[in-house]
């Protein structure tokens, strides 16, 4: 028993000794947890490594225990899944629907499911009329059909006719380019260059080539063997022309001097 | 089970394959609906049971050959019993990989059938011709292996082995062909310059099947599989050691639950490595999977795999503390000084080293290599020893210090892009966060059990084992051991399928169903407790309905186990 208080002592002494110097060392609270976590782990082991042989036990006994242990992991694995922080797949459903939308419109199935949805709407359109025209006489039924009843066909004038940059901006979030790439104090890991400043640098059809071709410009102190195909060559597929310009028209106003953007290098 | 029975699960099974091959040719069929798991988790389910079954009838056989030879070799017949009995129940889980199998198929042709035709398309020689020739083939060798054991005795012994060997490369050669549209869906076929759809309409079958992530899928999972059936064989024995009511079954199974965790941690020690080199390639073939997986999506499954393989060694330690216990003599057991001293400097002089040289550079290996020798180098020279317990005990204080580095993360966020000051490291301590640092854990981790299984050694040779007087806390080692690797295997596996974002085929086939996005761990948690459970309880059935007759027929000639040797 001695041994075991023993221990314990042991192991708070070390768990607040490290819950201490993490804390001296401005580590975040839940750093500093997970750090006196690991030294209760120490201790459960060091705890385990001494204690008494287990008896022996056969059959109804042995089944029991055997249906608790599964129990217990079973409990424990996924509660501990649980508690780690969870990723919130609503922050994905929208962003996929919006880059699988024209992907969708553009197969069979796709252009079937517009023609139903196209036909769906114009026989409510008709159905409206026509009880416009029943209801109250036909120059009022030319008036709402001029401005756009619940049942008028969808715009056919989207974003990217009106605002380029939103549309560019929009991609750098769909694309999740925040991955790699710092821009504007928010996200990058260090894999890409920080982009502030990358209108100093390039213009629209510099960064459109950059995206559909990524070797053919690499950033100053971006050329190790291994960096080189560190930014994927696949946005020529995934992404429409279209949707690059925009991209490349949103990157190219990005002039803040202040941030040391790399500089690129043309290389094809 | 009778052979007619297994024969005509088998039988399904292809039934199912060639079905299912005909039935995508049928344009038309609408998807059907899953009630309550939805589609994709149906799909899920099956197929991770499938895998399971799988990779224990793959792996098992394995060793059992070898187990097998030894005893042979030995003229030991414990070996050539556990060869046995693991063959038993591979016999019976055989049956239940071929109608999971021919299950996956129709539930994967039910909810996908457009995916599935398309790939069957794709790889339509090797649906319909290679994998059900070399599942024929294995059938048949398998039966022919387990049903000759005891007419293929003393001096035929040999050519059993030879049958058992010829068993295991068509296993090799079936899970290696089947890996071929498995990692195509994740990394398929490209070149520079030319899109993915372009390429693959002029590529061969070999193209599509030796795709980037395919070599190092076959050999993760043939690693795997080989550690998925030694903790299984260890499951077995737990089992059986607490059903044993004499002594001399309690030492057998004693020794079986050994050699089950002997095998099983042996392979394990590999599987970080190999799991590295597959990641790897799948971040080389498009660097944004690796974000998604390290980093944002699936970060924090990562975080539940460092979790669960910080836990698989720390028990597959234990078991080895709880076996020297009861080796009488143990206490004379002494090691060198440099042992202990590498394990503590291991993990901070590789971070160092990594951080300098990244892996693969061949530097890496200039630090590590002298390193990891030098308890043998120095040992030689300064004969300065401490005791056994010493050794193993400094080992756990450094497999918690490995599980800390391998499970701090860069941050509590569940993406980088949510990361906040408050919730990450600071910037001094990144470090911990990187590979240099998770690489260093994983080797600390895998030095430590190999320093503890040679302390092991010198325990069995200079002092004596008393076989079945383990610890009977050990037998729940084993079992945890069982159900954490089935767990992980289901976690890992869904991190692979997930790693395919909103893709059936990686950038080429995209899924337009609702179900296209990434589920939270603990939403997943519960489905791969609940895989694992239906399997372990599938598994727990074959070991009672195998291995609880062999009892009752202990005296019957033909089944009882004969020394290797034995003519």
């Amino acid at each position: 028993m001695g041994n075991v208080i023993k221990k314990i002592v042991v192991g708070l002494i070390v768990g607040g000794a490290l819950f201490g110097i993490t804390k001296a060392l401005d580590f975040p609270t839940v750093f500093q947890l997970m750090f006196v976590a690991y030294a209760l782990l120490g201790t459960a082991v060091f705890l385990l490594l001494d204690a008494p042989s287990l008896k022996p036990v056969g059959g109804v006994k042995a089944v029991g225990a055997l249906v608790v242990f599964y129990v217990v992991l079973c409990v424990v694995y996924i509660a501990g899944a649980s508690l780690w922080p969870q990723y919130d797949p609503e922050d994905e459903k929208g962003k996929i629907e919006k880059i699988l939308k024209p992907k969708r419109a553009a197969t069979e199935q796709g252009k079937a499911e517009e023609l139903i949805a196209r036909a769906k709407a114009l026989d409510e359109q008709a159905k409206a009329l026509a009880a416009r025209i029943k209801a109250l006489g036909g120059d009022q039924a030319s008036g709402a059909q001029a401005s756009g009843g619940p049942g008028a066909p969808p715009s056919t004038t989207g974003a990217a006719g009106g605002d380029i940059l939103k549309v560019g901006e929009d991609q750098w979030q769909l694309q999740e380019c925040y991955n790699c790439h710092k821009l504007r104090g928010e996200g990058g890991k260090k894999r890409g260059p920080e982009l502030d400043n990358i209108g100093s640098y390039m213009t629209v059809e510099d960064i459109k080539e950059k995206i559909l071709d990524p070797r053919s410009w690499m950033a100053d102190g971006f050329e190790k063997e291994y960096e080189k195909k560190k930014m994927p060559d696949k946005y020529k597929d995934l992404m429409e022309e279209k949707d690059v310009i925009a991209l490349a028209s949103w990157l190219v106003t990005f002039k803040n001097t202040s941030v040391n953007t790399p500089k690129p290098i043309k290389k094809k | 089970m009778k052979t007619w029975q297994r024969s005509l699960l088998a039988s399904c099974a292809l039934l199912a394959l060639f079905g299912g091959a005909a039935f995508a040719q049928a344009p038309g069929a609408p998807p059907v609906e899953f009630p309550y798991t939805g589609n994709r988790t149906a799909v899920w389910i099956v197929a991770q049971l499938h895998i399971l079954f799988a990779a224990f009838i793959l792996g098992a056989p394995i060793f059992v050959v070898i187990s097998e030879w030894l005893g042979y070799r030995k003229q030991d017949p414990r070996y050539d019993r556990l060869a046995k009995e693991v063959m038993k129940v591979t016999v019976i889980l055989y049956s239940m990989t071929a109608l999971t199998g021919g299950l996956f198929i129709f539930v994967l042709l039910a909810t996908y059938p457009q995916f599935t035709t398309w790939l069957i398309n794709h790889f339509f020689l090797l649906f319909a011709v290679i994998y059900p020739l070399l599942f024929i083939g294995e059938t048949i060798l398998l039966y022919m292996y387990f049903y000759s054991w005891d007419a293929w005795k003393g001096d035929k012994k040999a050519r059993h082995i030879a049958l058992g060997v010829v068993l295991n490369l068509i296993g090799t050669i079936t899970l290696f062909v089947i890996d071929g549209p498995t990692s195509f869906m994740n990394t398929p076929v490209k070149a520079e310059g030319i899109s993915p759809a372009e390429f693959l309409a002029t590529a061969t079958l070999w193209d599509k099947i030796y795709n980037y992530s395919w070599m190092p899928m076959n050999l993760h999972r043939l690693v795997g599989n080989v550690t998925f059936g030694g903790f299984i064989t260890g499951l077995v024995a737990a089992y059986m050691y607490m059903a044993a009511k004499k002594e001399d079954e309690r030492a057998y199974y004693d020794w079986m639950g050994f050699v089950g965790n002997l095998i099983g941690v042996g392979a394990l020690l590999f599987l970080p490595f190999m799991g590295y080199l597959l990641a790897y390639e799948l971040c080389d073939y498009d660097a944004s999977i690796c974000p998604y997986m390290m980093a944002d999506q699936l970060s924090m499954f990562f975080e539940m795999q460092g979790a669960m393989v910080g836990l698989i060694f720390l028990a597959s330690n234990y078991y080895i503390w709880l076996s020297m216990k009861r080796i009488e003599g143990v206490e004379r057991v002494r090691m060198t000084i440099f042992a202990p001293i590498v394990m503590v400097a291991l993990p901070f002089v590789m971070t160092w080293g990594w951080t300098m040289f990244p892996v693969p550079d061949p530097k890496s290996l200039a630090i590590l290599v002298p390193l990891a020798l030098l308890p043998v180098v120095l040992g030689r020279f300064i004969p300065i020893t401490v005791s056994s317990r010493t050794v193993i005990k400094i080992g756990f204080l450094m497999v918690v210090i490995g599980d800390a580095i391998w499970l701090t993360p860069h941050g509590f966020v569940p993406t980088g892009a949510k990361l906040v000051a408050d919730l990450e490291l600071p910037s001094d301590w990144n470090f911990l966060a990187l590979m240099p640092a998770k690489n260093s854990a994983a080797f600390t981790l895998v030095f430590v059990t190999v320093v503890n299984y040679i302390i092991y050694n010198r325990a069995i040779s200079q002092g004596t084992i008393v076989w079945g007087k383990i610890d009977f806390a050990s037998q729940f080692v084993l079992v945890f051991l069982a159900f954490s690797a089935i767990w992980t295997m289901g976690l890992m596996g869904a991190v692979r399928s997930l790693l395919r974002k909103y893709f059936h085929t990686y950038n080429l086939l995209p899924d337009f169903t609702p179900e296209s996005f990434t589920p939270t761990l603990s939403y997943s948690a519960w489905w791969i407790t609940a895989i694992t459970v239906a399997f372990y309880v599938v598994v727990s059935f074959a070991i009672f309905v195998t291995l609880r007759p062999t009892e009752a027929k202990a005296h019957a000639p033909g089944g009882s186990p004969a020394p290797a040797g034995a003519k």
